[in-house]
């Protein structure tokens, strides 16, 4: 760390302007009250107002290497009184040298102040001592809280990272054996679905980049994901979509629905073999857009144990991005499983 | 050899199906004798038909692959088919039954045809893998489920419709709220795979839901009772770790 006068400019000036005021008081007060000499005065204020400040910004180099925490109060204390010895006897020093030239033998002012002003030495040695520990605390302080804050900044941006959605290998796998099988029986579909594929894996890896997307973009993602998988699971999977016009500019953050559509075909087509409709609706109200996924879920086959992983993913991740709790409803009918998803907006839609 | 391959696929995608179904029409050594879609399908089609080998997924609708092993009265050989599942494999490296992972090339699957043709020249004990196989189950969490099949019916009891578990030496007697089903299966199985929260093993011989229990009653000195909340008010022993175990889960 820099010393903190001649890194802070202001705090400098405040230095000198506070030595400076005391200097002055100080000549008044010797000059009218005591009526001491103005040269003396001048000498004594010259030097105990304008030569310690000086000397004495040298202290902070002592601070600094000796923290609080880190070092024994005794070696502190040994340490800090060589240290004050030092400096006061190279300020009284350097200040009877000053003198040198006014003192006559006789007794007068100034040769008479010298206990007096070894003694001031060490009181105005604690008084700096005390100042600098305050400026170090104060400042490794607001650097603490600076480190702080980019480090919370930095675990949000990992969290965020973490809880977006990975394409789930099971699916990609499984896509990758109906393409497979699409080569033999046809081909023109399996191309179809290789570029689909494709495509849907391009978007989710660029969301690696952007936080939000428009609600239209991301629509037309889950569409592509949905006919992917429609491939593999034919007639059992249905999906319908109710969408208002006017929410699709909407902006939500990227890759979130894939989750909830990963999740209705797991539990709603994986575990049954009836047929199964995702039901999509989507509704703005003020400066919130709601997107309802329904599913038919056959309840007699399992029981779900709560949320799974992508669920609680996906709350967690709403909560981060919009430091709002609550943005994922989850409504299990026996026959049907409802997620609401709220996300809201920064301006209303219209 | 001189007789093929009765062989029998179970597997719920169409086109997982159609592929299987092209790599087996040209191999000399392969009788398709039929397709399934689920595993209630299959359970049946393997007990009436017998087949020496079944090309079986693991996920599939209503019950899973395991599952439906537990539910057979004759064991074929079994080639296990799945796209991805880390817990699975472990289960599969462990038993060294053979597996495909799907996209899987012809070559592959022809290999793994002349492994159990292998093991059926050697008569090697299939059976035996493929009970412990059974005891394994995906994910690697508690089971919320267990099937059974009476007569030729399967029916899937969720976890929460168990009242207790009776030992009955090689099998278990399940009761439920509305009846109850022999199993197959060792208590331990159902001590670990059941959420211990849940079920408390109160004796050598019971497993217990602890919701299902009405009353803790000291039976003499230093034995208890418990009563279930059902209308014949049912009596189960209780042992002496198993009363501490009450005493855990429910906090007195």
């Amino acid at each position: 760390m820099k010393h903190p006068l001649t890194n802070n400019y202001r705090l400098l000036g405040f230095y000198a302007l506070f030595w400076a005021v005391i200097g002055v008081i100080n000549i008044i007060l010797q000059v009218l009250w005591y009526n001491v000499p103005l040269t003396y005065s001048l000498l004594d204020t010259g030097t105990n107002y304008v030569l310690y400040p000086l000397l004495g910004s040298s202290i902070w180099y002592s601070i600094r290497y000796n923290s609080l925490e880190e070092v024994s109060i005794f070696r502190l204390v040994l340490f800090h009184f060589i240290a004050a010895s030092i400096l006061c006897g190279i300020w009284v020093y350097i200040s009877y040298a000053i003198y040198s030239p006014f003192i006559s033998s006789e007794n007068n002012f100034l040769k008479n102040g010298l206990p007096s002003k070894v003694f001031a030495g060490y009181v105005m040695y604690t008084i700096y001592l005390v100042f600098f520990y305050a400026v170090n605390y104060y400042q490794s302080l607001k650097e603490k809280i600076k480190k702080e804050g980019e480090y919370k900044a930095l675990i949000r941006e990992a969290e965020l990272q973490a809880l977006k959605s990975q394409i789930n290998p099971h699916f990609l796998f499984n896509s990758l054996n109906s393409i497979s099988s699409l080569t033999v029986s046809d081909p023109e579909k399996a191309q179809e679905m290789v570029i689909n594929l494709s495509t849907f894996m391009r978007y989710s890896l660029m969301h690696n980049e952007k936080e939000m997307v428009s609600f239209s973009r991301e629509l037309e993602n889950i569409k592509l994901y949905l006919s992917i998988e429609k491939v593999r699971f034919g007639k059992k999977l249905n999906a319908e979509f109710e969408i208002e016009a006017h929410c699709l500019n909407a902006e939500i953050p990227n890759m979130i629905l894939q989750p909830l559509f990963e999740n209705a075909i797991k539990y709603g087509v994986y575990e049954t073999t009836d047929q199964v409709t995702i039901k999509t609706t989507c509704e703005c109200e003020g400066n919130l857009l709601k997107i309802t996924i329904v599913n038919d879920h056959d309840s007699s086959t399992a029981k779900r144990k709560g949320e799974g992983i992508g669920l609680r993913n996906i709350r967690k991740r709403m909560e981060i991005i919009y430091n709002q709790p609550d943005l994922l409803k989850i409504t299990d009918l026996k026959t049907s499983f409802e997620v609401q998803l709220i996300i809201p907006q920064k301006q209303a839609l219209s | 050899m001189t007789e093929k391959l009765q062989t029998l696929i179970i597997e719920d995608e169409e086109l997982a199906r159609n592929l299987l179904r092209s790599y087996l029409k040209d191999q000399p050594d392969i009788e398709l004798i039929g397709e399934c879609e689920n595993g209630f399908d299959g359970v049946k089609a393997i007990n009436d038909k017998k087949p020496d080998l079944v090309f079986l997924d693991i996920q599939m609708p209503k019950i899973t692959g395991f599952e439906m092993i537990e539910l057979l009265d004759f064991k074929p050989q079994i080639i296990f088919t799945t796209a991805y599942d880390q817990y699975a494999l472990k289960a599969f490296e462990l038993n060294a039954v053979d597996y495909l992972l799907k996209p899987f090339s012809k070559d592959r699957m022809i290999a793994a045809i002349e492994k159990v043709k292998h093991h059926i020249k050697n008569e090697e004990n299939n059976d035996e893998k493929l009970e412990e196989l059974s005891n394994f189950r995906s994910g690697g969490e508690f089971i919320d489920r267990i099937v059974v099949k009476d007569r030729s019916k399967i029916h899937i009891i969720t976890v929460d419709q168990i009242r207790y578990i009776e030992s009955l030496d090689d099998y278990v007697m399940i009761y439920t709220y509305d009846g109850r089903h022999i199993k197959q299966k060792t208590m331990k199985f159902f001590e670990t795979n059941l959420d211990p929260k849940n079920f408390i093993r109160i004796h050598r011989s019971y497993i217990v839901q602890v919701d299902n229990i009405a009353e803790i009653q000291q039976y003499e000195k230093e034995s208890y009772i418990v009563i279930l909340k059902d209308s014949n008010k049912t009596k189960l022993k209780v042992s002496k770790t198993g009363y501490k175990k009450i005493k855990e889960v429910l906090h007195f």
